[in-house]
């Protein structure tokens, strides 16, 4: 008897190389998330809104032409306060992902209740996220990341993330290297990073208890990209608990008897 | 205005725990409260014990002008780790600060208060359960 299925093969795959890049399961969802955030941003420099995918995409490319970085952060802000303010966002942020995280993680999901936003200018320093995995600050290893450039991420634009091959190592050297600057820990691994370069139309799963992090942004383009984490419901929670962190998504009809169930009284 | 690096916790503390968005909420407010500028927090380590990043923030002292810890009870557990963070901000002409507790250590009596605290604090533990006894 076998109990193989036929996401069994990205499981694999998320478990060698710590990642999955996939093209997005709902494109119409995407392409609201693009725009919708364009729209967001335009308004937020007081400017028209590009029309489209494509316009979206090119707008977001070259915001560092409107955007002085000095004033990139309340840039962001309000950008995040814009889109975390429609209820369409969450649920079309699931939907691009939502068969990886089935096979990943699982059916019974608890979402963020929050989606983030990175915006990098090119050759801003002020945006830099340094070498760390996020359990390292409390996040539960039961938890994965839905990444989604919502431009082209490719060089220095993109992220990098230390495989699993690597980061045992990584892991033995830890006091030392985590104590010291951020720059001896990325170089410490800086040969053994992969760069994951993905377009805007795909989306990224990844390990988010592998070290990972960003450079500067030397390429001509600004990134854009949204992070939002997913982690099965009944897994145990780290730091970022259900409520003030989580929101549970997909509970299926046996957990919701479950729940509700109470032995028969004898009295 | 002073800038005051924040420190906050990723991991319980003296067997209380404050979500990290809660955290900063409190140092925003105690350092909106008393004219200091809150630089973003530096959050540390979930590993029991850390003070990897307290490390690092500390050799920040000359950029900065202080630290403001969420608790006084973020400090390190042993007493000889206490006081050598106390003497490095002390000896940098530097203040720690202690949002939740409205406490701060710019001189030495502040720290011996501080330090009081944190002597009471250790006598109210409740002492690790006794192994059981064979019957």
């Amino acid at each position: 008897m076998s109990f193989a299925a036929p996401s069994d093969a990205l499981g694999a795959e998320y478990l060698e190389r710590g990642y999955v890049v996939r093209d997005v399961a709902d494109p119409a969802a995407h392409e609201w998330i693009v725009t919708t955030t364009a729209r967001v941003a335009a308004e937020a420099l007081g400017v028209p809104a590009p029309s489209g995918l494509g316009a979206s995409v090119e707008f977001m490319d070259g915001v560092h032409g409107r955007v002085a970085p000095a004033a990139l952060n309340d840039f962001r802000v309000a950008v995040i306060h814009g889109i975390n303010a429609l209820a369409e966002l969450r649920p079309a942020y699931f939907a691009v992902a939502r068969p990886y995280l089935e096979a990943i993680v699982g059916n019974e999901l608890a979402m963020q209740q929050r989606v983030n936003l990175s915006i990098q200018m090119p050759g801003d320093t002020s945006s830099l996220l340094a070498v760390h995995a996020d359990t390292w600050s409390g996040d539960s290893p039961y938890e994965v990341v839905a990444w989604l450039p919502l431009v082209h991420c490719y060089g220095t634009k993109t992220m990098y993330l230390l495989p699993p091959r690597h980061a045992a190592a990584f892991d033995a050297q830890f006091a030392r290297l985590a104590g010291a600057s951020s720059e001896t820990a990325f170089e410490a691994m800086r040969d053994q990073v992969e760069w994951l370069e993905v377009r805007s139309g795909q989306v990224i799963v990844f390990d988010q208890s592998l070290p990972h992090g960003n450079r500067v942004n030397d390429e001509s383009e600004t990134r854009w990209s949204m992070n939002c984490r997913f982690k099965g419901v009944f897994t145990p929670y780290g730091d970022k608990k259900l409520g003030e962190f989580f929101e549970p998504i997909t509970l299926r009809p046996a957990s919701r008897r479950g729940m509700g169930y109470r032995l028969p009284s004898v009295q | 205005m002073s800038r005051l690096r924040g420190y906050i916790f990723a991991r319980p503390f003296m067997g209380e725990r404050a979500p990290q968005h809660v955290q900063n909420i409190v140092l925003r407010d105690y350092c909106q409260r008393r004219g200091h500028e809150l630089l973003l927090a530096a959050t540390e380590y979930a590993m029991e014990d850390s003070t990897l990043i307290l490390a690092t923030v500390l050799d920040e002292l000359t950029e900065i002008d202080g630290i403001v810890m969420y608790s006084l009870f973020q400090l390190p557990r042993d007493a000889a780790g206490r006081r050598h963070v106390v003497d490095r901000v002390l000896a940098a002409g530097k203040s720690l600060h202690f949002a939740v507790e409205g406490m701060r250590i710019t001189d030495a009596e502040e720290a011996a208060a501080v330090e009081r605290c944190w002597l009471v604090r250790t006598a109210m533990e409740p002492a690790a359960p006794a192994a059981p006894s064979a019957p």
